[in-house]
């Protein structure tokens, strides 16, 4: 892997838009420069407006961070499900796309055929087979609309900590809540993201006080258990100043034919001085589920947080991922990992977005793909006028193990202040024969040293978890996957 | 019946001979040498006796403890009881040295191998190789030096147990404590569990510490002398333009003769 730093000169007065584009290789240059950034007004040097092709779909073509103020703004709840209705009733469902090389549509999607239930009862079989047996400090779980478990460790309920549905907050905890909700969340950029706002039921919300540090992980989870459901998952987590706990979120779902969906939102926020380790595990099984998710993640001063998607798998997956540093020295690492199969479609979108500095960040992704699946990852570091001493790169790293499969990485990088470090970096690999033939000397067959690789592949990530219950759990999911691709990498090493 | 046969081997890599023709013989408990000029196929014949994909073996036969290896799978080679360290030993990030041993020799075994059991055979090997424990938590050749890398190679080797070891150019790139050590792993193994090894080696030096009882001399893919260890002697004292000069001639009449 081969690491390349910028560094612009103070000289510049206007910010500066330096878009690169590879194929996850290293590319420092600005690539095809043909991008804008439609979000915040940057300019790209010289070049003419996007140009959008004529047609139904007028979304934007590249992929943005959010930007400013969440849709809260001072709006009650109920006013906010009411705009969000509108925004819902005039959009159509969403088609995103990039270059002209990547399109991720949602016309596919039946949404009139699906329904929101919140008549539901018991934690699903998926729940209870696949969460880990340990200590925990709570638990919510949310099947298809409807919370069907909270669990608060009661020592940590007198300390203040608040775990129950988000519903339920805004009833017991309406001014925390408020002050909170959709912060920095939009309600309006897309037909399933005003869905959610307008629609959704259940929910979590976590609340963890001042100085309270809490070593055991809150699970969230969201289960669709059948076909036929539309999942509004809405998550919202304050960590008060000085908190330090984790939060493991998992999204599951049955084996089942036919479509349903998971449309989310969660927001986490970490005050003062909070520290806090997010994990998420995602993984929908075999039905045909769409999940199209936004995720914001802000630290604020002196604060810091570990993030850790790993993306398992779903039949079209779109993630607006966005761990945005708000105050001064604080600082992230954002790691996630993904595995794209059979005809999964998976479209990523991270931002590591600077708004003040002193701050850091690092981001570090793998991902692979078998099967015909796709799976699309753009990282994007945004540090914004002002945000000065900061220090940020961005690796991407992505394995082909199929001849059909596609991997895109596309790294890039938007600077607007002078005195900072930004970079990226990358790799794609394939499996190493060198390496498979070395370990079937040691007695290791074909299947078992091509385990061993993407396994050694996802390892630094996986072992970030810091975990062992969930370490082995995303380890057990790898494995499975490797094991159902087993034809397709054997057919990949003999088209070589 | 010796343990390792080798005959009338020819190997072709993309269209081109490298092995024309070669016999060999190695039992338990023998070490064995051999030395040959760059190009000559020596990594040739240590890639396809454990069966490498690349190299295509076109005629004569690999025959182990009386069964046929010739287009066996590698890892079944292994389990038969072949090894081979590795010239340029290749780094497997993610997976440290002990869990890829454990892998390793489970692989070999019906029943996996005991925790308890495991650690003092690991304990063993690394004290036999004077290593630092640390040493095996890291990831298998990641970031190791060329010395490390080839310690791991002889680790490896202490603690699966093969009948015969293949060497291939071990002692290029190494030091001369690296050197020794490995050598004399080597050594304490063939006396300790009966290891057999061809030790293939383009220079003299290994020899020093390790001593073959059988030296084969192999150019332009034949092996054209054979001899005990005197041929290292005077390999070195003549150089392997001599010894080509004086067998040319032979070696191109045997290689027609087995055609």
């Amino acid at each position: 892997m081969t690491r390349s730093a910028k560094r612009l000169g103070p000289a510049r007065l206007r910010p500066v838009t330096a878009v690169s584009e590879s194929n996850g290789a290293t590319d420092d240059g600005a690539g095809d420069g043909a991008t804008a950034n439609p979000g915040n007004g940057a300019v790209t040097n010289g070049a003419a407006p996007v140009q959008m092709k004529p047609g139904r779909h007028r979304e934007a073509t590249l992929y943005h961070a959010l930007h400013g103020a969440g849709a809260g703004d001072g709006r009650t709840l109920e006013q906010l499900r009411e705009a969000a209705l509108k925004a819902y009733e005039a959009a159509e469902l969403p088609v995103w796309r990039r270059s002209g090389f990547w399109t991720t549509s949602l016309e596919s999607l039946d949404l009139d055929a699906l329904a929101t239930s919140v008549a539901e009862s018991g934690v699903p079989d998926v729940v209870s087979r696949t969460l880990p047996d340990r200590p925990r400090a709570g638990r919510i779980v949310q099947s298809a609309g409807a919370v069907v478990q909270v669990q608060l460790d009661e020592a940590l309920a007198e300390k203040g900590v608040i775990l129950c549905s988000l519903e339920q907050a805004f009833e017991q905890h309406r001014e925390l809540a408020s002050e909170w909700y959709c912060k920095r969340m939009p309600i309006d950029r897309n037909k399933l993201e005003a869905a959610n706002a307008a629609f959704w039921t259940g929910g979590a919300f976590l609340y963890v006080p001042q100085g309270v540090v809490v070593e055991e992980p809150f699970e969230i989870v969201y289960a669709i258990d059948r076909a036929g459901v539309a999942q509004y998952g809405r998550t919202l987590v304050v960590g008060a100043p000085m908190s330090d706990f984790r939060v493991q979120e998992y999204d599951l779902a049955q084996d089942f034919e036919g479509q349903a969906l998971h449309a989310s939102a969660f927001e986490l926020y970490l005050q003062d001085g909070a520290r806090c380790r997010v994990a998420q595990l995602q993984d929908w099984g075999s039905g045909e589920v769409f999940d199209v998710s936004t995720r914001f993640v802000g630290v604020g001063r002196d604060a810091y947080c570990h993030w850790l998607p790993a993306l398992l798998g779903g039949h079209l997956v779109r993630q607006h991922l966005e761990l945005a540093v708000m105050g001064k020295g604080g600082d992230m690492a954002f790691r996630g990992l993904f595995f794209a199969e059979a005809h999964e479609h998976l479209d990523v979108f991270a931002v590591d977005l600077h708004e003040t500095g002193p701050s850091g960040g690092d981001v570090h992704w793998r991902g692979t793909a078998t099967g015909e699946s796709r799976a699309s990852f753009e990282g994007l570091i945004q540090i914004d006028p002002g945000a000065q001493q900061t220090h940020t790169y961005l690796q991407i790293h992505t394995m082909m193990l199929s001849p059909k499969a596609r991997v895109d990485a596309i790294p890039s990088v938007l600077v607007s202040a002078d005195d900072v470090s930004a970079s990226h970096g990358g790799t794609v690999g394939e499996l190493d024969e060198t390496a498979i033939f070395y370990m079937q000397t040691r007695g290791l067959d074909r299947a078992a040293a091509v385990k061993v690789i993407v396994e050694g592949f996802f390892e630094p990530l996986v072992a970030e978890l810091q975990d062992e219950a969930l370490e082995e759990l995303v380890r057990g999911k790898v494995e499975k996957k490797l094991a159902a691709a087993r034809d397709d990498i054997e057919a990949y090493a003999a088209s070589r | 019946m010796a343990d390792l046969e080798i005959k009338d081997l020819h190997v072709r890599i993309e269209e081109r001979e490298i092995l024309r023709g070669v016999d060999l013989e190695i039992n338990r408990g023998e070490i064995h040498a051999l030395m040959g000029p760059n190009g000559s196929g020596k990594s040739t014949l240590a890639n396809t006796l454990l069966g490498h994909p690349s190299y295509e073996v076109t005629q004569g036969s690999i025959v182990f403890k009386g069964e046929d290896l010739t287009d066996a799978e590698p890892h079944d080679r292994a389990k038969a009881g072949l090894f081979l360290a590795f010239q340029y030993p290749v780094s497997i990030p993610g997976v440290s040295v002990a869990n890829f041993l454990r892998m390793a020799i489970n692989a070999k075994r019906d029943e996996p191998i005991q925790v308890k059991e495991f650690r003092t055979q690991l304990q063993h090997a690394i004290e036999l190789l004077d290593v630092d424990r640390a040493f095996t938590s890291r990831h298998l050749n990641d970031g190791f030096s060329g010395g490390e890398k080839k310690r791991a190679e002889i680790l490896q080797m202490a603690m699966l147990q093969p009948d015969v070891a293949i060497l291939d150019e071990t002692d290029s790139g190494l030091d001369i404590d690296a050197l020794r050590t490995v050598a004399e792993g080597v050594q304490k193994l063939h006396d300790e569990q009966g290891l057999g090894a061809l030790i293939i080696t383009h220079y003299q030096r290994i020899l020093h510490y390790v001593k073959p009882e059988f030296v084969h001399i192999l150019m332009d893919g034949k092996i054209v002398l054979e001899g005990g260890v005197e041929l290292v002697e005077r390999l070195e004292r003549e150089g392997y333009d001599q010894i080509r000069q004086e067998v040319g001639a032979g070696a191109v009449a045997a290689g027609d003769s087995s055609v």
